[in-house]
């Protein structure tokens, strides 16, 4: 059977793909940019962009002095693989064949495949008008060999088809640009005044050869189909789904436990031999009545412990009401990590966020009373006591700072300072006696003062001149003043913590 | 009980001090302090400043500075005398010339060879350890500090307020007893007042590279690095007496002062055993002789009497003699050189060769150079080559040596636009929100508190964290930042440079610089010579050399005939491409108006269209005057005598400080101050007060008030800006010299200015097509005819024809073309020959491009064609042509000339076969459009359309958003004025074409004309029809969606998206047009 290929060209990949996530930029110019020895250099523009002269390549700067309204975006240099990628994924539905071209294409093996869609001018413009649908601009052909389909596509008019064998004919008028070469080699050619590729196929073959190379021949014979040339399909990725359905409808607990065993077995299988763990998981119960049914967990860390993961699920089961009965039972890990490899340990289990045991402790009891009621505390770069610790925004944040020890802080932090009664000789030395609940407190023994600035950037406020006291009962307390000593104005002390 | 201050970091440390030495000073002297040291971490950067405000408010400063070792405890420096000094300075000069510039590499061991009758103060650890005691390292160290300075040694003591001050300070005194080292008490002060803290936690995170939210433990958790009372200080330290009586110790032992620095010029440049004096006297008249001839006019032999009068009184012999012995150097060498500025003034700089103007022909006054009155010593700046001055400056430091002979430094400041950019980043305001403010940042003023601007830009006045960012950045404007080298002033020293102050290194190879800049070396009296670099004078150079060989003159600045009429003429019509200083624009639209006719003119000229005089609104009252269009008057007889040779009206600097002083009644002193005030106006804005006092000044004198706004706004012009009419002077004669040569032989002026690029206003391309409307002929670049640098051949009619060179094709390497010139015996006469002499492909392309093959019989096409191939015949073969070749009987589509120029432009940025515009005439007198030279036969207010392409784009700041524009076609050029509002309007045609076409009106005076601008189209695409269309016979792709009622596609994708390659769209090939501020 003859082959048949289709060339697809999205001239705006990835502005299109902007447009798509932000409609607003649909009627402005706007450009994607990336720094580049210490610039900004634009790697795509926009259509309206583009017509106002703006190319890729040009420095941001230039072009804003020409569009001063421009908008500029990062741009996600991996964004395109990923989207071609995507879109190739979406193309399956026209034929199971389909590579990625990069930087900004796609090509689709269509041998056989036209007629399920009446015809290959229909098949294409069904594609053509899917894509248009998403907002992607694209350039489409048709033809015998991927090199002309990919000319055609590019520099060809909008849906060509080139009928079997018409190949060569229909190249005969394209720049040699169009045969996929070097651009070294496409420079040269317009200085020589070769413009189109049939002054190229009129040429000996060995005049060619030797002022090119091969890879220009081999080009032409691929574009006209003396070569052959075949393309590297994507591979769909497979979502982590299992699915059990039943032969009768399942009503009790204990059916339930089965059919999670059996679909946690499958599913830790699969994640085992690919090295992989889940961090949530669903698992859905679908009822005679159309209802679903659903738990869900989470864990700390990515796991494919069969036994661990059951448990978490087991404290849920009760939750689940089969009704009239369930007749199909799925389990899906919607999020799933690489699993790290351990090190088997000869001694010592480090007691911290690593261990496995205690973080699926952990996890057993986020399931039950839920994972917003613990909390980590981990460090913060910040001298002002209240601020000199935050809660961590996940049990495993990495800790970026390292607790301070080098000055006295209490063991426990009032997390708001109380007002006392102090006395205590000016202007800044520790004080002698205070009063905190109604009890008087003779100090006996102090430190400091440790003076710490109010952090201008967040507050306005005086300093606090911090001192470590203990009374005469050997308690230790952390006491500061407010501001400087002045007669003049009042001034407050306050007690923020107990050492012992 | 007294205490002095002794561990102060200022702003001179980079990012550390948060308080300029003056700030510091000021508040030494309000809180009652008699003395104050300053140390900067390994310089003494900041000294002189404090020094000199410490003067003015009659304090002390202790001079020192912190020395950080790379493999040790850091210390306090003082040098107790002026030997100790001069080891300080040693000492760090090493540290800096073993490393980078911008850093000290010192170690202990330079410590103990340069630490003599110097009082050193340790800093230890700021934190005790674990068991609340010393690191027993750190008094391992300070025993070894101990053993080597004995009693010069002491601890420094100082309340940080981190809780455990009692202990640390304990432990401290404890150790001092044991070793018997004092404790000094300190405060170690970062800024002189407690709310600098802030903006000293700003620098903190510019210098760690942070924003202030996550800078953390690297600020200090406290504002007491303040400089603090010497009661609190006391108080602080009231168990510790000792700790504070020792600073008066230090005190009184470190009696230096920067005012015992003896600067001393170097002597050795006499001879015969003559004296300075002597020898300077002798070559006076000796020069003077050489100059005049045996019968020297009265007046030059009073001014010369006069002037070495003076000099003698003021000792500035060896000054002189310094100068004239490089520029003697420089003159032995063929190193054109000539001073300027002020030192045009002096009879004797005149007579030693150092300037080439006669003062006593235009009354130039030797005050004006220097002045009892002024006392600052003499500056002369002297303009060398400037591809040679590298030559001349290492000379000097051969000449003198490196110990002797250093760069001045110039403090790079931190302008409003960095300081912005600096603050917004360490406040964490995101790029875009900094991008704006400092866009919009044109003067930092109060305006910006007002909150309008801010609102324009579309962020919120009234958001706290925004003001803050403001108020800082208003403190942090002026800050210093950097230190860079001069742009060529030297200091040279009798005795070794660093025994008066630190050399470091430069960022250039081969050049050092001292530590200050020359205000703090003019506060210091010491002196400098500017070795500067002029562009102007390697062109004249190369052009001597070049009549030289090819018309046998010997042409030097000083025997070029003078006064002639045919150049005044030339001038007088503009014509003056490449010429010094008068071929810009502006001054070419003024020429025909001022039609210069003696050499005073040419002065005049060249003062004219500066900014200042434009600003001032003197201009066309000259024009005016000139052309007795109005008559000449005088504001006031006192005045007449400062403006007459000027008609009136002010034009040169010393004009305008001059009736400052007469009208207004300034002293000397404070006019010069004025003018100092505002060449940094924008960093500091004290110019109001001397506006009021100006005008004030002159309205009691009688003047007009609209007199002294005018005479106001010139000087603000001036002070960035001005010319002094002694340096118009020196300038003008260049101006008369290269005129000259071009009027007389256009071919040598062409060929050494094309060899001297890049340099002026215009592209090779103007200049080519100057030379050969001169009726030179031009030949273009050849195999076996160029060499590197364009040359004169055999002459053709008048003048020689110029060969262009290998310089002009863009890529090709000096080192290829020289081989190509070596192996170039015979002439080539294939092109495996070429790559038999060792030439690369690539660089045969680049010829192939160049079509430098014509002479073998190939053009550009075919060259190319034979470059390609890869395979060549080598041992028995090698020479011939390739075996298959013959049978390959290829037949290339050959080039149209319209082809050929546009591949020329793009290999050599011009063309001689044809100007691009021509092969479209035909279109565009479809169009109506005129050519440029139609344009002086047409009628004043006539509308006209003109094209061409863009030459330059100029938007000075001084013409209020005026565009002016040069564009040019095949028969010559137009000026085209655009109005702001139309800017905006057509800014993308005005940015974006090479060939333009504008519709407008004419403006027609005399010889000026203009086109002023109406509507502008961006003709570029044309360009395209230029080379044929890769597929013309492809139906043209629209993109264009079919509801979009305008089909037409101004720029269709441009074919590099669907191939993936970059390449340059056809009308991209031409020059892109320069712009100018």
């Amino acid at each position: 059977m003859q082959k048949r290929f289709i060339s697809i060209w999205f001239r705006y990949l990835k502005t299109d793909w902007w447009i798509r996530r932000q409609a607003v930029l649909h009627d402005k110019p706007f450009v994607l940019a990336l720094p580049d020895h210490g610039r900004m250099v634009i790697t795509a523009a926009n259509s309206l962009a583009e017509k106002q002269g703006i190319d890729p390549g040009m420095v941001v700067a230039d072009a804003r002095a020409l569009i001063p309204s421009l908008e500029v975006l990062d741009d996600q240099p991996e964004t395109s693989g990923r989207l071609l990628n995507a879109l190739a994924e979406w193309c399956i539905r026209y034929t199971p064949a389909v590579a990625i071209d990069p930087p900004d294409g796609l090509l689709l093996d269509a041998t056989g495949c036209a007629h399920l869609w009446g015809g290959e001018k229909s098949y294409i413009t069904e594609i053509h008008k899917r894509f248009k649908h998403f907002g992607y601009d694209v350039g489409i052909a048709l033809a015998d060999t991927i090199g002309a389909a990919w000319a055609l596509a590019r520099f060809g008019q909008n849906d060509s088809i080139i009928e079997s064998g018409q190949q060569n004919s229909a190249l005969l008028s394209l720049p040699p640009a169009a045969l996929r070469i070097e651009a070294s080699t496409i420079e040269r050619l317009e200085k020589l005044g070769l413009r189109q590729i049939s002054q190229l196929i009129s040429m000996p073959r060995s005049a060619l050869r030797r002022r090119f190379g091969v890879q220009i021949l081999e080009r032409l014979d691929q574009a006209l189909g003396y070569e052959e040339e075949g393309i590297n399909p994507v591979q769909p990725i497979e979502p982590y789904q299992e699915r059990l359905p039943c032969l009768e409808p399942i009503v009790t607990a204990t059916g339930i436990e089965i059919a999670l065993q059996r679909l946690l077995d499958a599913l830790c299988h699969r994640l085992q031999q690919e090295q992989k763990g889940l961090r949530t998981a669903l698992f859905k119960g679908y009822r005679m009545d159309g209802k679903i049914e659903k738990m869900e967990i989470g864990t700390n860390r990515p796991s494919c412990n069969l036994n661990h993961l059951f448990k978490l699920f087991e404290t849920k089961i009760e939750t689940i009401e089969p009704a009239s009965g369930i007749e199909l039972f799925t389990l899906e890990a919607s999020k799933v990590e690489d699993l790290p490899t351990v090190q088997e340990q000869l001694w010592g289990n480090k007691m911290d966020l690593d261990n496995v045991e205690l973080s699926e402790l952990l996890d057993r009891i986020a399931g039950k009373i839920g994972a917003h009621n613990i909390h980590r505390y981990i460090p913060a770069e910040h001298y002002w006591p209240e601020r000199s610790f935050k809660e961590a925004s996940s049990l495993n944040e990495t800790i970026q700072a390292t607790w301070k020890v080098d000055r006295p802080r209490p063991l426990q932090l009032l997390s708001t300072p109380e007002r006392i009664e102090v006395t205590a000789p000016i202007p800044d030395y520790p004080p002698m006696l205070f009063r905190y609940r109604g009890k008087l407190h003779k100090i006996m023994k102090a430190d400091g003062p440790e003076r710490i600035e109010a952090e201008w950037w967040l507050q306005d406020g005086q300093h606090r001149d911090y001192y470590s006291v203990e009374d005469e009962d050997g308690h230790r307390y952390w006491l500061f003043r407010s501001g400087h000593y002045d007669a003049a104005k009042s001034y407050q002390w306050f007690i923020h913590g107990f050492f012992a | 009980m007294n205490y002095t201050e002794l561990q102060v970091t200022s702003n001179f440390s980079f990012l550390r001090g948060a308080s300029h030495p003056e700030e510091l000073v000021e508040q030494a002297v309000a809180l009652g302090y008699k003395e104050i040291a300053i140390t900067d971490h390994n310089t003494l950067a900041g000294i002189v400043r404090a020094h000199a405000a410490a003067k003015k408010h009659g304090i002390r400063i202790i001079v020192g500075c912190r020395l950080d070792l790379l493999d040790g405890l850091s210390l306090l420096a003082y040098p107790t005398n002026g030997k100790a000094y001069s080891q300080i300075c040693n000492l760090l000069t090493t540290g800096n010339l073993r490393a980078e510039k911008g850093e000290c590499h010192l170690y202990r061991s330079d410590l103990y060879q340069y630490g003599k009758d110097s009082k050193f103060v340790v800093l230890p650890p700021t934190e005790l350890n674990e068991l609340f005691e010393f690191d027993p390292s750190f008094i391992t160290a300070l025993k070894e500090y101990r053993d080597a300075f004995g009693n010069d040694l002491s601890i420094a003591a100082t309340r940080r307020y981190q809780g455990d001050d009692s202990k640390y300070l304990y432990q401290l005194s404890q150790l001092s007893s044991q070793l018997n080292i004092p404790l000094v008490a300190t405060n170690e002060v970062h800024y002189h007042e407690p709310a600098r803290r802030q903006l000293q936690d700003i620098v903190t995170c510019v210098r760690e590279k942070c924003t202030i939210y996550n800078a953390g433990f690297r600020l200090h958790p406290n504002a007491e690095r303040y400089l603090k009372p010497q009661e609190e200080m006391l108080r602080l330290f009231s168990h510790y007496p000792e700790a504070i009586m020792r600073t008066q110790e230090i005190v009184e032992a470190c009696q230096f002062s920067l005012n015992e620095l003896k600067y001393e010029y170097p002597e050795e440049i006499t001879t015969d055993g003559r004296t300075p004096q002597e020898e300077l006297t002798f070559l006076a008249w000796q020069g003077a002789k050489e100059r005049y001839g045996n019968d020297l006019p009265a007046k030059t032999i009073t001014a010369i009497k006069h002037e070495l009068k003076f000099i003698e009184q003021m000792n500035y012999a060896a000054y002189f003699l310094t100068v004239y012995d490089i520029v003697r150097f420089a003159r032995k060498q063929k190193i054109l050189c000539q001073g300027r500025g002020s030192a045009a003034n002096s009879t004797v700089c005149y007579c030693l060769g150092i300037t080439s103007v006669d003062p006593t022909k235009f009354d130039l006054l030797f005050e004006r150079f220097i002045s009892t009155a002024r006392n600052e010593p003499p500056d002369i700046d002297v303009d060398f080559e400037h591809e040679r001055r590298e030559e001349v400056i290492q000379y000097i430091y051969q000449k003198y040596g490196r110990d002797r002979a250093a760069i001045v430094a110039t403090v790079t400041q931190q302008h409003q636009k960095g300081a912005v950019r600096d603050v917004g980043k360490a406040m964490g305001l995101s790029v875009d929100t900094i991008n704006r403010l400092s866009a919009s940042i044109w003067e930092f003023t109060d305006e910006w508190f007002e909150g309008k601007r801010l609102t324009e830009q579309g962020l919120n006045p009234g958001d706290q964290h925004l003001r803050k960012v403001l108020q800082l950045t208003r403190e942090f404007m002026g800050f210093p930042r950097q230190l860079g080298q001069h742009t060529g002033g030297f200091v040279i020293t009798r005795g070794k440079l660093c025994d008066l102050v630190p050399v470091m290194n430069a960022r250039m190879e081969d050049r050092t610089c001292i530590e200050w800049n020359k205000d703090d070396i003019d506060a210091l009296g010491f002196m400098k010579i500017d070795v500067l670099a002029l562009g102007m004078l390697t062109c004249i150079r190369k052009a001597f050399d070049i009549a030289k060989e090819n018309y046998d003159l010997d042409l030097t600045l000083a025997n070029i005939p003078q006064d002639d009429p045919a150049v005044y003429e030339m001038i007088s019509h503009a014509d003056t491409i490449g010429v010094f200083q008068i071929e810009s624009r502006a001054q070419q639209s003024m020429l025909p108006r001022l039609k210069p006719n003696c050499f005073y003119d040419l002065v005049i000229e060249v003062a004219i269209v500066r900014p200042g005089p434009i600003q001032g609104d003197m201009v066309h009252p000259y024009l005016r005057r000139r052309n007795n269009e109005e008559p000449v008057e005088y504001p006031s007889k006192e005045l007449e005598e400062i403006l007459k040779r000027t008609l009136g009206v002010p034009l040169f600097q010393e004009q305008a400080m001059k009736i400052a002083i007469v009208a207004a009644g300034f002293t000397p002193a404070e006019a010069d101050g004025l003018r100092r005030s505002m060449a940094t106006f924008k960093a500091k804005g004290l110019v109001t007060q001397f506006q009021e006092k100006l005008i004030r000044g002159m309205m009691q004198n009688g003047y007009t008030q609209e007199y002294a706004q005018r005479v106001f706004k010139q000087l603000e012009g001036f002070g960035s800006y001005g010319f002094p009419e002694s340096h118009a002077a020196s300038f003008a004669l260049l101006v008369y010299v290269s005129a000259w040569i071009k009027c007389y032989y256009p071919d040598v002026f062409a060929c050494a200015l094309l060899n001297s690029m890049p340099m002026g206003f215009y592209q090779p391309a103007q200049i080519v097509i100057d030379a050969r409307k001169h009726g030179v002929e031009v030949m273009q670049v050849d195999i076996n005819h160029s060499d590197w640098d364009n040359r004169l051949q055999e002459k053709s009619e008048k003048y020689c024809r110029l060969r262009l060179g290998f310089r002009q094709v863009k890529g090709l390497r000096q080192e290829d073309m020289e081989l190509l010139m070596v192996k170039r015996e015979k002439s080539y006469s294939s092109m495996n020959q070429l790559r038999d002499a060792g030439i690369s492909e690539a660089t045969l392309e680049k010829l192939a491009d160049a079509d430098a093959f014509r002479s073998i019989g190939f053009d550009r096409r075919q060259a190319l064609w034979e470059v390609s191939t890869k395979d060549r015949p080598v041992v028995l073969f090698s020479g011939q042509s390739a075996a298959d070749a013959k049978g390959e009987n290829v037949s290339l589509p050959t080039m149209t000339t319209s082809e050929h120029v546009v591949h020329d432009y793009a290999v050599t940025s011009l063309s001689l076969k044809a100007h691009p515009v021509s092969f479209i005439r035909e279109k565009l007198d479809q169009l109506q459009i005129v050519s440029t030279r139609q344009l002086s036969s047409l009628k004043n207010g006539d509308s006209v359309k003109v094209a061409g392409l863009v030459l330059v784009r100029q938007r000075p700041g001084t013409a209020g958003g005026v565009c002016f524009m040069t564009i040019e076609d095949e028969t010559g050029f137009a000026n085209v004025v655009i109005f702001e509002s139309l800017f905006e309007k057509f800014r993308k045609e005005i940015l974006q074409s090479r060939l333009i076409m504008v519709e407008g009106k004419l403006q027609i005076e005399g010889e000026v004309i203009h086109v002023i601008v109406k509507r502008c189209y961006n003709f570029s695409s044309l360009l395209r029809t230029l080379t044929p269309k890769n597929n013309e016979n492809l139906p043209v792709l629209t993109l264009a969606s079919p509801d979009d009622p305008n089909n037409y596609q101004e720029f269709p994708p441009a074919l590099n998206k669907r191939s993936q390659v970059r390449e340059t769209a056809p009308e991209k090939i031409f020059p892109e047009a320069r712009n100018f501020k």
